[in-house]
């Protein structure tokens, strides 16, 4: 690896010189803070910008000269994802101490006060607990549905066959459709009055089939809508990593006469293993942030309640800003535990086989 | 070092170069100011827009633009509210919902009108027309006091949507006279005398299966008699309850009592129960969407304009649609009347309703030559000339003199039940915490709607709830 | 094998290599399934072509011809291209005459702003994820799990200091902002998404041409990047069709003239003084998934070419 390459020796301190770090910090502090003090927000705003990027410039230089080409790769993408996220980020962490609406001009510090109350305040906190267990619920559903749906799909896809590539684009189109227009036409296709769904079931049992009017049904609405629009883009994961599986491969197994199932299990699979995981990983990920549906079809209604379009009531409705990002950083942690989590097992799947 | 020098000079400079813009600027004859406002994307602020950009001269001699930011209705307060608290100072004026007022007032981005009301009698006077109800709505907070902040721009209230074809037809009339002893409505004036008695048995008169005869030929679909907005979200159950409330005694919150008034025993009084068990006792009678919690405002008028319904409660707001042929399967077989009411003890219907539309208001950052300009605008847009020419395009006009005018009641069937209807209006809560106290309401409306809680839990509920959070909020002693 | 360039294989009637080959039996099940899956997006394609009243009809109308006689009466719509035309221009007063309703701009803006931030973020963070991959620095799983958590966080709890970043920096209603905003929204997805790839490729070759004197920008432009050309195409199609579709950032931080369609189409679900315009709301998604649509369409082949292990196959 040529990370370890490092040739010179770091400079000195005070050495005027464009890769000296450690000076670009000391000088880009000093420069900040006095501009915080002595000029206006907007002036100052763009002055300490213009010091992080000279520290940062100074980063790159000494990585080019001393040939860090993984921090010089990775510096770009760390600029952006700073000023664009992890920046907003870490204030929203600040808010969460604080006690601040943002509809009103006054702001107070109060610790974890904020933390306490969604998690045992006897108003807060029970409509927190019945979000989160509604959204453990359909992080279990939808993410199992659209890993079974997206691999099914993926191995109907996998081999050579005619007129291929036009199913497969059929396959692709739900995900590209905006959740705004779907979701809509869910409200229509689940419709007792209007809808298909409704006509199809009342032909055959001649009741009068509501399929939104019980929690069962809702959630099963939503699951399936959800699942619908994104097992595609587990399927393409699992596609692009079958497709990247040499025939070769396949052929020398084919003439040491290996079966069908160790030749998945040997062959295929490491090939897709680390697709499946990061298609596990994102669509968790974004169960978790599951709301735009919820809010379309049941406004929440029938116990459907997460915890994504709770914190949309709470810190923009409501305008709590403090307590939103409390809940936040709380799913955060939740977030963070079980991606670990899968993270390591996987990381020990991988090193057993 | 160098860097910090070269700042400040470019300040300086810029600094002069403004004062020198600003300080020439006041030698010009003719100024170009520029109105920025946001308002939700329909007819109503189109129209209005459209009328400005046509007919609008201001007195000033100055060039005045209205920049206009149409926002889809759906995002309107999520825009809104992110663009005011996010300290953007974007816009001028804003189309704002009454129940905002407070929220919007306390955090200071809403301006207070009454120095500009003192200062030109002629504003006080033409904002003075508007109807006191109205008015007190979209103009005041605290509610009905003497501080006002906003302008009418759409006001709306609740009307009854009626199918002549289905209410007059011969056969359903000898029907509903043999059932129920009582003639079946059909024209205006009888749909306004009509009770909620009155509407539930026409509800259970036109509950008709697909096949079986409706006004003379067989129901090409299940048919239903009744419906009104039943919805979780935003308050699409409480303007409707809130009138039944009212009608029959009860009160919700009344913040024009505070500090002393009391949630707990007024919102779950017993009038207030027994209203909300009669709102919920009409569900069954309405298209089966109404038990999935989801029949909102925009929902039962698609029923009604797709001929699913004889009878629909919603706000004038949606009335153009089912008059347009091209959305509406019933727009030649229309006859709008007042929102049912309560017989009172004294034999005199009590029609309380829970008052819709928005006002529009100014913000705080608007600079004296703006506000100048605005308040010109804002005493054109409420002539009478203007607010006849907007009634005719569809709006409606809380003006006294114009709605009072006799060609009003031509401009559009609803209209006959507007002036009637106005005096009736009230509104609910216009404190800062409306949309927490709201929120909960809806959730807990919800589930009694749904068939999960009953009246006298979901209102107990309610109470104890808006107790708490408005005695830490200081508005409950 | 021989190169036949024929017609037939245009359209993918060819025994090119692959992982396997299957015949015309597969392609009647797959197209069964498909189909099916298929279904919700066709409806809303024909609701498209509806006339406003047979929107909401009942029972559903469910295709624009009767196949000749196949499908009963009352299931056929006659289909209009009216819809389209109101997406442009329509009247939006009652009684008005038809105006411009901006939604040229809208497309504009959608294609403009997606496009340049799935490109950039695909161009910074296939960089970022050969970095990870091949030269790992200390704490190298941190700093790749810190990037993903900036996926976690719903973004309305990061919206607000986003906007009073922009108001304060004057990117607000700007193209740069959101396209920034948007890069970095996509960064997190590309690194993860490109490093899995690039791990998965032989460390052999590239040795082996570094010791062959190679410079390690060659390396990565000449032997690593070919290698995942698929892994381009599947990060780009992903970055584009959820930036495509994004909603609340480009609600909030868009201004009037660089408004995106997935904001501008909630018109017509509110429409004039009404609740869903069926028929508009239809016709303006399936405008707006041709282009995302055809994209994806083309870079499938780069797809599903496989990827060639140049040293081995060649």
């Amino acid at each position: 690896m040529t990370s370890t390459t490092a040739t010179a020796p770091p400079p000195a301190l005070m050495r005027l010189s464009p890769d000296n770090w450690k000076l670009a910090i000391l000088v880009g502090l000093i420069v900040s803070v006095i501009a915080a003090i002595a000029l206006p927000a907007s002036a100052s705003f763009w002055i300490i910008g213009a010091m992080a990027a000279m520290i940062g410039a100074a980063f790159v230089v000494n990585a080019y000269r001393r040939k860090y080409y993984g921090g010089l790769l990775v510096a770009p993408a760390i600029a952006v994802l700073f000023v664009m996220n992890i920046f907003p980020l870490l204030w929203s962490l600040g808010l969460s101490f604080y006690a601040y609406q943002s509809n009103q001009q006054s702001i107070r510090f109060v610790g974890l006060a904020n933390y306490i109350k969604v998690l045992t305040n006897d108003i807060a906190a029970p409509a927190n607990w019945a979000a989160l267990v509604n959204t453990a619920m359909f992080v279990v559903l939808t993410v199992t549905a659209q890993m079974i749906v997206g691999f099914l799909l993926a191995m109907m896809f996998a081999k050579q066959f005619p007129l291929r590539k036009y199913l497969l684009i059929l396959v692709l189109t739900p995900m590209m459709l905006s959740v705004v227009a779907s979701g809509v036409f869910f409200t229509y296709y689940y419709d007792p009055t209007f809808g298909i769904l409704s006509y199809v079931v009342n032909a055959i049992t001649g009741g009068q089939f509501i399929l939104m009017s019980s929690k069962v049904g809702a959630v099963a609405g939503i699951v399936f809508a959800d699942a619908w629009m994104w097992s595609p883009f587990v399927m393409l994961l699992v596609l692009a990593g079958l497709v990247s599986v040499p025939k070769y491969l396949y052929e020398a197994a084919a003439i040491d006469r290996v079966s069908k199932w160790r030749q998945f299990w040997t062959i295929t699979f490491p090939y897709i293993r680390g697709l499946l995981m990061l298609a596990l990983l994102f669509r968790t990920i974004e169960a978790f942030k599951l709301a735009d549906l919820v809010i379309l079809l049941t406004k929440g209604g029938n116990d459907t309640m997460t915890i994504s379009y709770h914190l949309i009531r709470i810190a923009n409705e409501q305008n709590k800003t403090s307590e939103g990002a409390a809940i936040s950083y709380l799913m955060l942690f939740m977030v963070i535990v079980l991606t670990n989590l899968y993270l390591y097992i996987a990381n020990r799947r991988s090193q057993g086989a | 070092m160098t860097v910090v020098t070269k700042m400040k000079g470019f300040a300086a400079a810029a600094g002069l170069a403004a004062t020198l813009m600003t300080g020439g600027a006041t030698y010009a004859l003719a100024e170009e100011v520029t109105l920025t406002m946001a308002v939700p994307d329909w007819p109503p602020t189109r129209i209005m827009k459209k009328f400005f950009d046509e007919q609008y001269k201001p007195k000033s001699g100055n060039t005045v633009k209205l920049d206009v930011d149409f926002i889809p209705w759906p995002d309107f307060y999520t825009r809104v509210n992110a663009s005011l608290t996010s300290g953007e100072q974007k816009y001028n004026f804003i189309v704002s919902d009454s129940q905002w007022l407070g929220a919007f007032v306390e955090g200071g981005y809403y301006r207070k009108i009454n120095d500009l009301l003192d200062a030109d009698p002629e504003f006080k006077k033409t904002l003075m027309s508007v109807h006191p109800a109205p008015l007190a709505a979209y103009s005041t907070y605290p509610y009905k006091s003497e501080n006002y902040y906003g302008f009418p721009q759409f006001p709306d209230v609740l009307v009854n949507y009626g199918r002549k074809d289905i209410l007059c037809h011969e056969e359903e009339q000898k029907n509903f006279q043999a059932k129920y002893g009582k003639k079946l409505p059909c024209t205006g004036e009888e749909l306004d005398a009509m009770t909620w008695d009155d509407f539930k048995n026409v509800g259970e008169f036109f509950r008709r299966k697909k096949g079986e005869m409706l006004a003379g030929a067989p129901a090409e679909d299940d048919f239903y008699g009744i419906a009104f907005q039943a919805g979780k979200g935003y308050d699409f159950s409480s303007m409707q309850i809130n009138g039944f409330i009212w009608q029959m005694g009860g009160n919700v919150w009344d913040e024009t009592q505070a500090p002393t008034g009391q949630a707990e025993g007024v919102v779950n009084s017993p009038e207030a129960v027994a209203a909300l068990e009669k709102y919920l006792s009409l569900l069954e009678y309405m298209p089966p969407v109404a038990k999935t919690g989801t029949m909102d405002i925009f929902k039962s008028d698609e029923l009604f304009r797709e001929g699913k319904v004889a009878m629909n409660i919603d706000w004038i707001g949606l009335g153009e649609a089912s008059l347009d042929p091209k959305s509406s399967k019933v727009s030649d077989k229309l006859v709008f009347g007042q929102m049912p009411g309560t017989m009172g003890p004294d034999g005199k219907m009590i029609r309380w309703s829970n008052i819709g539309g928005q006002p529009f208001v100014l913000t705080t950052w608007t600079t004296p030559e703006q506000t100048t300009e605005a308040v010109e605008f804002v005493k054109w847009w409420l002539s009478n000339d203007i607010q006849h020419q907007f009634a005719a395009g569809g709006g409606q006009s809380a003006v006294k003199e114009v709605y009072e005018d006799p060609k009003y009641v031509t401009y559009r069937p609803w209209n006959r039940a507007w002036a009637p209807q106005l005096d009736w209006q009230k509104d609910v809560w216009h404190v800062p915490q409306f949309f927490e106290l709201l929120t909960q309401q809806q959730d807990q409306f919800d589930l009694a709607i749904t068939g999960k809680q009953d009246a006298k839990t979901t209102l107990d509920n309610i109470a104890k709830f808006q107790q708490d959070l408005l005695t830490n909020a200081g508005l409950i002693q | 094998m021989a190169e036949h360039n024929s017609i037939w294989e245009a359209l993918g009637f060819r025994k090119a290599s692959g992982v396997g080959e299957a015949g015309w039996g597969r392609t009647l099940f797959v197209a069964i399934v498909s189909l099916i899956y298929f279904l919700p997006v066709l409806f809303i394609i024909f609701t498209a072509f509806k006339p406003q009243d047979a929107a909401l009809s009942v029972p559903p109308t469910l295709s624009p011809t009767s196949f000749f006689g196949l499908i009963p009466d009352k299931y056929v719509f006659t289909p209009t291209i009216e819809n389209f035309g109101s997406v442009f221009n329509r009247s939006m007063t009652s009684g008005g005459a038809p105006e411009s309703t901006g939604f040229d701009r809208y497309f504009f803006n959608s294609i403009v702003i997606a496009s340049s931030s799935v490109l950039l973020a695909l161009v910074i963070g296939t960089l970022a994820a050969f970095g990870f991959s091949r030269y790992p620095l200390k704490g190298n799983d941190t700093y790749l799990f810190i990037i993903l958590t900036t996926r976690m966080l719903p973004a309305i709890v990061v919206i607000i200091p986003v906007i009073l970043m922009f108001r304060v920096v004057g990117l607000s209603g700007s193209y740069t902002g959101i396209i920034l905003l948007y890069t970095a929204f996509n960064l997190a997805f590309t690194i993860w998404m490109m490093k899995s790839f690039f791990d998965e490729l032989s460390l052999d070759v590239e040795d082996a041409a570094r010791i062959d004197g190679s410079s390690d920008m060659k390396v990565f432009f000449k032997i690593a990047l070919p290698q995942v050309v698929a892994g381009l195409a599947a990060t780009f199609v992903f970055g584009l069709i959820l930036t495509w579709n994004e909603f609340l950032f480009a609600l909030l931080l868009s201004g009037p003239d660089t408004r995106t369609v997935p904001v501008a189409m909630n018109q017509a679900v509110s429409s004039g003084g009404r609740g869903t315009d069926w028929t508009l709301l239809a016709a303006i998604e399936t405008l707006f998934l041709i282009p995302v649509f055809l994209v994806t369409f083309f870079l499938q082949n780069h797809l599903l070419r496989g990827v060639t292990f140049g040293t081995v196959k060649r």
